[in-house]
């Protein structure tokens, strides 16, 4: 046996992994970023922490003193704004945003029952996985990122047909439509949902992702735009959002995404 | 038929484990040994996309394209064994479409072995579509009837010529989503280690059966739809969204499940893309499908020299069909491959598998916590404690996770392997979650059932609880 004991192993790979680790405490981070007022900082905090037993409580406390909306944009997503820093910073990672975005999820709604008319998201989202496919995990890690950045989305699942997507679309008017696929051959119902979307005069941005799916096939028909990875829709939808078509979503796509 | 458990080492030793031999060789199709002393190259491919569209576009894609190319390849080459493999796309559910695809196969292989005298054999692995929510058995009457065509799959492929009979099943996948995306390694530890092992003795039982009737082999199983999902979402020295000790400690817990297809007939060679193989060969014996290196045309991982050292089989993992500047891109890829798995051929005759084996551990050896547990002698360590606990599927489970956990962290406090901080956090919160466990099966499928409650799609009916 030839023994691994004593290989000077920095001749063979670099562990870039350590290397590259960041040691900054996210005490300090968060520090910087929470509010001043105590109130909305100790909602914030249950968000950054995850504390997601605490949160309730915090919210409900704080109700008794300020208003809704502002327990939401000035607590509540703060918290969850200092939460996407510590991810950037290679801090936090996928685990941390799925559990602060449930934390932060309970606070808005018990927030929300107090506002009258509920609130206004940034936009709504319909997100399907691709006929004949079950896997779903990227959709999901997507639909939190959207959720937590401020938009509303309809979970349409997996395997879903593509006439149920355009009916979907049809019905709930969203800004933007997206499907993922681990498969080549699940994908190529795509190109045909929105194909069928167009043919309704529907021209919103239809966003191709997942395993099976290039930024090349993405492109290769009308609505088409592509998403690398879950991070990246956020900064896709705040364009779509600002009045970007999906042909200027393309033109612009490397800098929309550039460092995400 | 029940699961007979594997309760001892097939092997006295790590350092009697080399690849090409297992205790227990296979014969199938025309002329192919696994395990016998020679590793066989197999190949994995996808059809182009919009090939799905009709059945004979889509056999004309897999027969006179694919695998032609391929075995021409092989010939020009001069491979002597070459094995297909079918990973049924969703449309093959329709036996229109998977009948003419299985047959063509089964035709073209043997002209080639018949022509040339090259070993040829056809692995053809199903599609499991089964969704939580639907239900995961048959008779739960889901929308997609899709357990019912799972066996219906099964069938098909077995009565038209399938050389041997594979699967990726899904069982407890909705629990190892939750599991990956939260850091939560006992969500894992119920859905795959615990539930997707009761899942795999249901479907492998009915596998078995319908295999019997042909007499077709039947290869095995992966936990490609949980600890491959942890492992890809790992990823990379620059991808950590999942910490690689989680990944590594997901892995092991895999292993307690994937032999269940073994205890329920499998003879192997089991799936390439079941990175957990090197742990169920050293309890079982049997001929293991490995991918690393030569796979890079699916996806890239940190331990692709390491999964050589006791492969049997050795694949690409998948490649579309397409042209590149050598030739279509499975010939291209078959190329690649067939040449390593001769170099690994020409150790073996020439007396030096051991020494290439440890080369291929020793080069990857430390690029991962996820290699590290799995290089040949400390995969041995997870086989043993699997084995010991052999009769009880949670137990078993949670001494795979347990060991591998502490491999890992031994082997970062002997600074042979390094760990960022939060790898090593994560591990450690790891060990102390797994010894807080109950002891007891009933106790623990308790508190998780109802711990788990909330998840989305889970439901304990599904796995006949």
């Amino acid at each position: 046996m030839v023994s691994p004991k004593g290989v000077d192993y920095s001749k063979i790979l670099t562990r870039y992994d350590i290397k590259a680790q960041n040691e900054a405490s996210p005490e300090a981070i968060a520090a910087k970023m929470l509010p001043k007022d105590p109130v909305l900082k100790k909602v914030a905090e249950t968000v950054v922490w995850m504390k997601f037993k605490d949160v309730g409580p915090a919210t409900t406390e704080a109700l008794k003193t300020k208003d809704p909306l502002a327990i939401i944009n000035d607590g509540l997503v703060v918290g969850m704004e200092v939460v996407a820093k510590l991810y950037a910073d290679h801090i936090y990672y996928l685990p941390e945003i799925m559990m602060a975005a449930k934390t932060m999820e309970i606070g808005i709604a018990l927030a929300e029952k107090k506002i009258a008319g509920g609130r206004e998201t940034k936009g709504l989202v319909v997100m399907h996985v691709a006929e004949g496919d079950p896997h779903d995990i990227g959709k999901n890690i997507a639909k939190v990122m959207l959720t937590s950045t401020g938009y509303s989305v309809v979970d349409m699942g997996k395997d879903v047909y593509v006439d149920d997507v355009v009916a979907e679309v049809v019905k709930s008017k969203p800004m933007m439509v997206t499907g993922t696929a681990l498969m080549t051959t699940t994908m190529t119902a795509f190109p045909r949902a929105a194909e069928k979307l167009r043919a309704k005069g529907i021209g919103i941005p239809f966003m191709s992702a997942g395993g099976a799916v290039n930024r090349d096939f993405s492109e290769s028909f009308d609505l088409g735009i592509y998403s690398e990875k879950a991070p990246q829709t956020p900064p896709i939808a705040d364009k779509i959002k600002a009045g970007y078509d999906w042909r200027k979503v393309r033109a612009e796509w490397d800098e929309i995404v550039g460092g995400v | 038929m029940a699961a007979t458990r594997f309760t001892k080492m097939a092997y006295s030793s790590a350092d009697e484990i080399v690849f090409g031999t297992a205790k227990s060789p296979v014969s199938y199709g025309f002329g192919i040994k696994v395990g016998a002393g020679r590793v066989i190259p197999e190949l994995n491919y996808g059809p182009r996309p919009g090939t799905e569209k009709d059945p004979a576009r889509l056999k004309k894609e897999y027969v006179d394209y694919i695998s032609k190319d391929a075995l021409l390849r092989a010939v020009t080459l001069g491979f002597p064994d070459l094995q297909l493999e079918t990973e049924w796309i969703s449309q093959m559910g329709n036996k229109k479409f998977s009948t003419p695809v299985v047959e063509g196969q089964k035709e073209i292989t043997e002209k080639f072995h018949n022509e040339y005298g090259i070993c040829t054999a056809v692995r053809q692995t199903l599609p499991d579509q089964r969704e939580a929510e639907e239900g995961l058995r048959p008779g739960m009457k889901g929308k997609h009837l899709y357990p019912e065509a799972l066996f219906g799959c099964a069938e098909v492929a077995c009565e038209n010529g399938a050389d041997l009979l594979s699967c990726e099943t899904m069982g407890g996948k909705e629990l190892a989503d939750h599991a990956v995306t939260t850091g939560d390694v006992v969500a894992f530890l119920y859905g795959v280690g615990y539930l997707g092992a009761i899942d795999m003795e249901y479907v492998w039982s009915e596998f078995a059966n319908i295999a019997k009737k042909s007499k077709t082999t039947l290869g095995g199983d992966t936990n490609c739809s949980g600890a491959n999902t942890s492992m890809f979402m790992a990823g990379g020295m620059l991808d950590q969204d999942v910490q690689k000790t989680f990944s590594a400690v997901t892995r092991a817990i895999s292993a307690a499940r994937t032999i269940v297809a073994m205890e329920c007939g499998a003879t192997g060679p089991d799936k390439d893309c079941g990175y957990e193989g090197p742990i169920i060969k050293t309890i079982t014996g049997r001929p293991a499908a490995q991918e690393g290196k030569n796979c890079q045309c699916a996806h890239a991982d940190l331990q692709g020299n390491l999964m050589a050292q006791i492969c049997d089989v050795w694949s690409n993992e998948s490649v579309e069909y397409h042209p590149e500047f050598g030739g279509s891109s499975v010939q291209c890829w078959l190329g690649s491959l067939g040449y390593e798995v001769a170099l690994m051929n020409c150790a073996i005759a020439t007396g030096n598998e051991k020494t290439l084996r440890d080369l291929y551990m020793i080069t990857d050896r430390t690029r991962g916590p996820e290699g590290y547990m799995l290089a040949f002698d400390n995969a041995y360590k997870v086989g043993e404690a699997i084995a010991k606990e052999g009769k009880n599927i949670y137990l078993r489970a949670k001494a795979a996770g347990l060991t591998a956990a502490k491999v890992v962290k031994a082997g970062n406090e002997a600074k042979e392997l390094g760990l960022t901080t939060k790898q090593r956090d994560v591990l450690n919160n790891i060990i102390k979650e797994l010894e807080a466990l109950p002891a007891e099966e009933a106790k623990f499928f308790e508190y998780c059932d109802k711990k788990y409650a909330d998840v989305p799609n889970y439901t304990k009916k599904n796995y006949g609880l």
